[in-house]
């Protein structure tokens, strides 16, 4: 067996091993340690990697910031921050037809700010909003649903875990992805409001009212998330700035609600220890994915496979955006069982290069400019000498045309907004986003969503199938932003431009 | 404590009570250490802030004496922080290892395997368990040989120079605990599946 089909081969037992229950860090690890001492014929390569590899996957700077900003999202909690923004958008909003449902996602959202784990937000925001939309006679599917949809604006409004694992792995900077995830994750949470409002007037009883609170109760109850939206612009706003690195930014951040969480009151010495158990698990369980993924790809690469798939790829002569929406449903299909995580590991190694070598270009202003300046002139168009000259040396050089020239020749019905071929960071920060997205919906998908089991502990009198089917409603919404970004990158680049 | 939850049942195995409290103790002290770390990297920024602070033109008119008594006195980033971030690093994580591996807190694909006879699940846990363990065994080994190779080399880091070996000593003390207590839930796994029939758990008795 040649290394390339012993690479490919690998990618099916993995699988296999990984629905055959084995831990998903664990399996990766065992298939790559083992593949590389196939490909090898001894163990040098794959012990000597061993040697180091734990350690400089543990101590990586940039992925420090995993278990702070975790730490940040359990003080969070602890400091009475998810109340203080679940109080606040449901003093505006409560009064609505559906109004305590789009609430939580408002609150959800805010939580999102701070804290970088879906499930968390998830978790968070049930215990805080559930027992009100209980009081209120909201339908038991159409809450846990709602929840379920909103906890996956933790992850995709930054800070997010899995936008600093992708940003590593496919060495881009984590403040640029942070800052491209800010318009899609604001799009989701009016989306998912937008879903509420449908989904109330077509079912009515699913959603119950109260009377409208005064302006005074709702400027007090907004007065309370002052802390929320401090750290949010300090930890956020400071990567941006370049105050400081997103680890120093995590730091700051989960000094900061450690701090507002002593103030006030909620955090004794128990909830401490919790804190400190809750963190070291979940980091445990990424890092230990983290670790397995170094070696499972690092046998790739031996193998040369990502390249040689990329190249495969590329001399098919698939469209580009054909490609990239196969790669899309398979996440879409893959994240029915498997979480977020461990799929963005397991995958982007391999997709990153094939996506890598695809041309998405997009005609600049300047290239339809010259296009039609050159057809122009083949027609024989009459105009001044020096003009003549000025545009045929512009069009040699391959210079943008002036204003004059473009006026000149009577160039019309080019409109301005064109956009720019995509360079590899653009794309890198476009396709990392819309995987974002796909892998985030996996969370609300029936069987194996991970935030629908956490909404179902909370809520045991709830059926299952009840969620199913209200969730269906905001993973619609899901699927037609990503068909938007998909058809406009401006929505996740447009801000960096800027 | 003194529970643990293995795939079905609940049972009450041997030292139980003593690899949780250890398990538990390394995670404090891993959360005491990323704590540590976490202030060590913001004193630095506030230093940072306040040096650069100190040495704007405002303050420098104002208060030139002043400003500059402060730098003397050392108002400024800690030195080495990135180093001493990184050095840390790797042993909080270990240390947090333990724990998960007791409350099995690692990601699972488990919607194809729960169908499946009680029976074989038992016995696929306890082989998975042997791998587990075998696996963290030979990280730790390893990551001694890695220790072994910094401490021959004198390497250290650049601007506080440490050496390396110190961070690598404190990730394996605590990635030998965690091989230890994959040792133990393969033992655990075991009586598990030998100790006859199966206990389906209750809904409740799940979530406790």
């Amino acid at each position: 067996m040649s290394d390339l089909a012993l690479g490919i081969a690998s990618f099916p037992v993995l699988l296999f091993l990984i629905f055959l229950r084995v831990p998903i860090g664990l399996a990766m690890f065992v298939t790559g340690l083992i593949g590389m001492v196939v490909v090898v014929g001894d163990t040098s390569v794959a012990f000597g990697r061993l040697r180091h590899e734990s350690f400089s996957t543990f101590s990586n700077y940039s992925l420090s910031i995993i278990p702070m900003f975790l730490l940040m999202g359990h003080f969070a909690t602890l400091g009475g921050m998810s109340k203080a923004l679940f109080n606040a958008a449901e003093s505006w909003l409560g009064h609505r037809k559906g109004g305590v449902a789009m609430a939580s996602i408002g609150a959800c959202a805010g939580f999102g700010a701070i804290c970088g784990s879906s499930l968390a937000t998830a978790a968070t925001m049930s215990k805080v909003a559930m027992p009100e939309m209980k009081r209120l006679g909201y339908a038991g599917g159409f809450s846990t649903a709602t929840l379920a949809a909103g906890g996956t604006l933790g992850i995709l409004i930054p800070p997010s875990v899995v936008l600093v694992i992708y940003a590593i792995l496919t060495e881009q900077n984590i403040a640029k992805l942070f800052l491209a995830a800010l318009i899609p994750g604001i799009m989701a949470a009016l989306g998912y409001m937008l879903v509420i409002a449908l989904y109330v007037r077509l079912y009515p009883q699913s959603a119950g009212l109260r009377p409208r609170r005064t302006y005074a109760e709702r400027l007090r109850a907004m007065g309370k998330v002052w802390p929320v939206l401090s750290l949010f612009l300090v930890v956020v706003g400071g990567i941006y700035i370049g105050w400081f690195t997103p680890t120093e930014a995590a730091s700051i951040g989960a000094f900061g609600t450690g701090l507002v969480a002593y103030f006030s009151g909620g955090l004794t010495r128990k909830t401490f220890a919790s804190s400190f158990y809750a963190t070291g698990q979940s980091t445990a369980m990424i890092f230990f994915i983290l670790l397995g993924a170094g070696i499972y790809n690092g046998f790739l690469a031996l193998t040369q496979v990502p390249q040689e798939i990329g190249i495969w790829v590329g001399s098919q002569g698939f469209s580009p955006f054909v490609v990239l929406l196969f790669i899309i449903c398979f996440y879409l299909i893959l994240g029915c069982f498997m979480d977020s995580l461990s799929m963005i590991l397991l995958t982007v190694p391999i997709f990153w290069p094939i996506v890598m070598t695809l041309d998405f270009t997009f005609v600049t202003l300047a290239e339809l400019h010259a296009h039609r300046a050159a057809e122009a002139l083949a027609a024989g168009i009459q105009l001044a000498p020096e003009m003549l000259e000025s545009i045929q040396a512009s069009l040699a050089s391959g210079a943008e045309l002036t204003r004059e020239q473009i006026r000149a020749l009577e160039l019309r019905g080019v409109s301005k907004g064109a956009l720019a071929r995509l360079n590899t960071e653009q794309l890198a920060i476009w396709f990392g986003i819309l995987v974002l997205i796909v892998v985030e919906v996996g969370l609300i998908t029936p069987p194996v969503g991970m935030n629908l089991f956490i909404l179902n502990q909370m809520d045991k009198k709830t059926p299952m199938q009840e969620t199913y089917k209200a969730v269906l409603f905001f993973v619609a919404s899901d699927i037609t932003r990503v068909a938007l970004i998909l058809a406009f990158p401006a929505i996740t680049l447009g801000l960096l431009a800027w | 404590m003194g529970k643990l939850a293995l795939g079905f049942r609940v049972i009450n195995p041997p030292m139980i009570g003593f690899v949780t409290q250890i398990s538990r103790l390394t995670s404090l002290i891993g959360g005491f250490m990323l704590a540590t770390l976490i202030s060590l990297t913001c004193f630095s920024v506030a230093g940072r802030v306040l040096n650069s602070f100190l040495h704007s033109e405002l303050v420098q008119n104002i208060a030139p004496d002043l400003a500059s008594f402060l730098i003397e006195a050392g108002i400024g980033p800690i030195m080495g922080d990135y180093e001493l971030l990184e050095a840390g690093m790797a042993g909080v994580i270990f240390a947090f290892m333990p724990l998960c591996q007791l409350q099995a807190g690692h990601a699972i694909v488990a919607i194809f395997t729960d169908k499946m006879p009680a029976t074989f699940q038992s016995v696929l846990m306890f082989i998975i368990e042997i791998i587990f363990a075998l696996t963290l065994i030979l990280v730790a080994w390893q990551l001694g040989n890695g220790l072994g190779d910094k401490y021959r080399s004198h390497e250290t880091t650049a601007l506080l120079e440490l050496p390396i070996w110190y961070g690598y000593a404190a990730a394996l003390i605590m990635a030998y605990v965690a091989g230890f207590v994959a040792i133990c839930r393969v033992y655990y796994e075991g009586i598990a599946l030998l100790s006859g029939q199966p206990n389906r758990l209750s809904k409740e008795q799940e979530q406790a």
